[in-house]
């Protein structure tokens, strides 16, 4: 009877303290207002705090800032850095070196990656052995501690520029790497029209091949004529308008090197070091997937006598990549954010350049911060939208 | 028909034995699979040897052979060897600031105290009839980092510090007391107290009582001797090396553990708020690079408390550290939860077990279990991370292998440091993952034959 007249309470609406504890919906009402109410008491303490903070230092938190001469100079920019440029020009500044390192660091650790992978997975007992050190070794290590060594190890102990070690157009030495550049003559953009005109050939190829191959089964090498396709015409233009594309060669004048592109030995040190470290990593992901392709999956590709290359193109791969890519875009996140160790070597990238520098100058810690993690919030926001596209794509359609 | 099948069937031709293979195990055999099966199999071999023979000889000669074992300053390696061999004598100097930081000399031992008794804490843990083993483990992680505290900080102890470390002497005689008892008697430590004091026939509610009382005593004898305890106050700024950084990822770990799976179970709570709150402060953490955390930390923490605190830089390290380690941890975790099937929170709550129940006895101990490589993984990368203090300023081991080549006796001194740090971080960190492997496969085992 007493249950009864309780259902019968709750639902004329009738208002019990205990149900505020006892019933399963309102409890979980209680819950979670209390913990709102603590997050916000929370909130409200740390910025009052801090609002008394800055008022008695007299610090400000707004972005007027940003066009305010930031009066110091960087040693290495993508784009033109005066030292009379703004505080957002540095911001600018440090996002591009912080995305550049990222973009190349990117690029070798996945070459490397893939070759010490494979070299795990080798029936060579030797070769196995020499990878599993590798890998074992340099990911047991922290990076910061391995970016340093390459720095003050190598980088800082390269010969001076009287004596650099040559390879070609190449140079290296404790200033930096000099590479030649590129000089494009106006001649050259009928090159590059050829280019772009040749590769939407290409593109089209690739797209009616796929269809007629969907249409008759009939196949077509359309990989290989895509390529002498994007090649040929491109190298025979350039030929044929006398080569209008010169280089910058760099040339040792006076003390230094002059000319070319050059990039300065933090800047050496921090790639090799990223990705060498990631490369690790990279490996064990692609080891993994190759070996999470079950054995089935070949034997029946030999039944079917599939060729060697057939089987690994059609069959291996297309299931391997399915278990690697979603680690290996998270690896290219954590090297983006490995990136901000650069500061313990002076390389001006944003956390350098940005949370550091310019917040000891300004005093702008708020805004400054803020900035800071927004960047970084927005790359690693972007990469997962791109993975969660991927994903589906890629999941097991099953009916 | 019959007899001429007869006469056939009769002659028996063996057919010759095939020769036996040249080797199928043994060394020769082994070598011939893996190091020679074809000609580019062969070459590969060859190169790779190559490579080994040529790395292993080039650090053999540097750290081994060519090396210069005593000297009195980098001038004299130089002079002696050049850049040819590692000049050890600098690193042999410095070690104990490697290991100990500016910790003042004469009172290292109590460095040295704390972490052994760390390991008679977990000491038990190893003892084979043992059956407490989650309450050893469990107050090993709450209650001895409060004794350590003191042990590594002394200095005038505060009412409430006092109670804790008190709390800490207590556990530690409790871990013992059980651990003999159980190894030795076979029963509880409870059971072994009664029996001494010829209680075992009392009243359930008496034994109950005594055992209490018991307890409250061996509290009450833990705070007066820490009434009687005064140890010298060591500041953290003295705080330095292998120590520090111990200290930095011990508490790391420690925290993230529970902190991780309550924020996991938050974000997969049914509830909106906790959900969003949980999800938000895990995103926000993951997405940023350590070192801007530590960052804001270190110049943020100073205007978020109250005007006038001070907020001590090891403290503010600490706090960063710890909340970049939950936030990971919560995902690994996380991964596990949602690799439970749906059955099992079903059979939990058939079985009248409310949500905090079937997560504690059902669901968590089984998440914990797919998910120990990973929880294991992300400990290795924590200890690894704790690097990054150095560049806000403490003397980690990291800074102080930097130390050794900004001492003017051993100026340039880079490598050899760094090479030992490099290992102490390796043994450190591959005995971590390869008990980690032992204990998965133990796992899995009992798993597989049930």
């Amino acid at each position: 009877m007493a249950f009864a007249r309780q259902d019968d309470d709750a639902r004329r609406g009738g208002f019990r303290p205990g149900a505020l504890l006892s019933d399963e919906k309102t409890r979980s009402i209680t819950f979670q207002a209390l913990t709102l109410a603590a997050v916000v008491a929370l909130f409200w303490w740390l910025v009052d705090n801090t609002l008394a903070n800055m008022a008695a230092r007299s610090m400000s938190a707004g972005f007027d800032f940003l066009p305010v001469t930031a009066g110091f100079g960087i040693g290495f920019t993508l784009i033109e850095f005066r030292e009379g440029d703004s505080y957002w020009r540095v911001f600018q500044v440090g996002v591009l070196n912080t995305l550049l390192v990222a973009v190349v660091s990117i690029l070798f650790a996945t070459v490397l990656g893939l070759i010490v992978g494979l070299a795990r997975l080798s029936g060579n007992w030797i070769v196995a052995t020499l990878a599993r050190a590798y890998v074992e070794f340099l990911r047991n290590t922290p990076l910061l501690l391995q970016i340093i060594a390459w720095f003050f190890g190598v980088f800082n102990l390269l010969p001076r520029p009287r004596d650099s070690v040559e390879f070609g157009a190449f140079a290296l030495n404790n200033r930096g790497f000099y590479m030649p550049s590129p000089v494009p003559e106006p001649a050259f953009d009928a090159v590059l029209a050829v280019f772009v005109v040749a590769l939407g050939g290409a593109i089209a190829l690739q797209v009616w091949a796929k269809r007629r191959r969907e249409a008759t089964g009939r196949l077509f090498p359309a990989v290989r004529v895509g390529l002498a396709l994007v090649v040929l015409p491109p190298l025979a233009a350039h030929l044929a308008l006398g080569q209008p594309l010169g280089w910058n060669i760099p040339a040792l004048k006076g003390f230094n090197y002059d000319g070319g592109v050059s990039v300065p030995p933090a800047f050496c040190a921090l790639i090799v070091a990223l990705s060498v470290y990631t490369s690790c990593f990279i490996a064990e992901i692609v080891r993994s997937g190759v070996q999470s392709v079950s054995r089935g999956q070949r034997e029946a590709a030999g039944a079917l006598n599939l060729p060697n290359d057939w089987t690994m193109r059609l069959i291996i791969l297309p299931q391997a990549l399915r278990v690697i890519i979603p680690p290996l875009i998270s690896q290219y996140l954590n090297v983006t954010k490995n990136s901000s160790l650069a500061i313990a070597i002076g390389f001006p990238d944003l956390v350098s350049v940005w949370m550091n520098t310019s917040l000891n100058q300004s005093g702008r810690a708020i805004p400054i911060v803020a900035m800071t993690m927004a960047f970084y919030c927005t790359v690693s926001l972007f990469v997962s939208l791109v993975m969660n596209v991927y994903n589906r794509s890629v999941q097991l359609k099953e009916r | 028909m019959a007899e001429t099948h007869a006469e056939t069937a009769l002659i028996f031709q063996p057919k010759p034995a095939r020769p036996a293979p040249a080797a199928a195990s043994g060394p020769v055999a082994w070598m011939r699979r893996n190091l020679f099966s074809d000609v580019p199999n062969a070459l590969m071999t060859l190169l790779g040897g190559y490579i080994l023979f040529v790395v292993v000889g080039a650090v053999l000669d540097w750290a081994v052979f060519g090396a210069v074992w005593s000297a009195e300053s980098r001038r004299e390696c130089l002079d002696a060897v050049g850049r040819a061999g590692a000049c050890w004598p600098g690193v042999a100097e410095w070690l104990p600031n490697m290991i100990y930081g500016l910790y003042p000399k004469e009172l290292v031992w109590r460095v040295n105290l704390g972490f052994l008794t760390l390991l008679l804490w977990i000491a038990p843990l190893f003892m084979p009839r043992v059956v407490s083993k989650v309450n050893i483990g469990v107050s090993a992680v709450l209650l001895f980092p409060f004794l350590a505290s003191y042990w590594f900080h002394g200095g005038e102890m505060g009412l409430l510090w006092r109670v804790f470390v008190a709390a800490g002497i207590w556990g530690f005689v409790w871990v013992w007391a059980t651990a003999l008892s159980e190894q030795f008697a076979g029963r509880p430590i409870g059971q072994t107290l009664l029996a001494a004091l010829g209680a075992e026939d009392a009243a359930d509610a008496d034994q109950r009582r005594i055992l209490r009382i018991a307890a409250a005593l061996l509290y009450v004898a833990a705070l007066a001797l820490t009434l009687a305890w005064r140890l010298e106050e060591v500041g953290t700024r003295l705080w330095g090396g292998l120590f520090l950084t111990l200290v930095i990822s011990g508490i790391g770990i420690t925290f993230s553990l529970p902190a991780g799976i309550l924020l996991a179970l938050g974000r997969r709570s049914d509830m909106p708020v906790i959900s969003m709150l949980s999800t938000a402060f895990i995103e926000l953490f993951r997405s940023v690079p350590l070192i801007t955390i530590l960052f804001m930390f270190n110049t943020m923490m100073p205007l978020f408390m109250p005007e006038g605190t001070d907020v001590n830089q090891l403290l503010r390290a600490i706090v960063a550290v710890c909340f970049f380690a939950a936030a990971y941890m919560a995902e690994v975790i996380r991964g596990g939860l949602q690799a439970i099937p749906r059955g099992q929170y079903e059979a939990a709550s058939s079985l009248g077990l409310g949500y905090w129940r079937s997560t504690q006895l059902i669901v968590m101990p089984q998440a914990l279990r797919i998910m120990i490589p990973a929880i294991v993984g992300n400990f290795i990368g924590l200890f690894k991370d704790t690097t990054l203090v150095s560049i806000i300023g403490l003397f980690d081991l990291m800074s102080m292998a930097r130390a050794v080549g900004e001492d003017t006796k051993w100026l340039g001194l880079f490598i050899e440091p760094f090479f030992v740090v490099a290992m102490i971080y390796f043994v450190f960190c591959f005995a971590m993952s390869s008990y980690s492997i032992g204990l998965e496969k133990k796992l899995a085992q009992g798993r597989d034959r049930g």
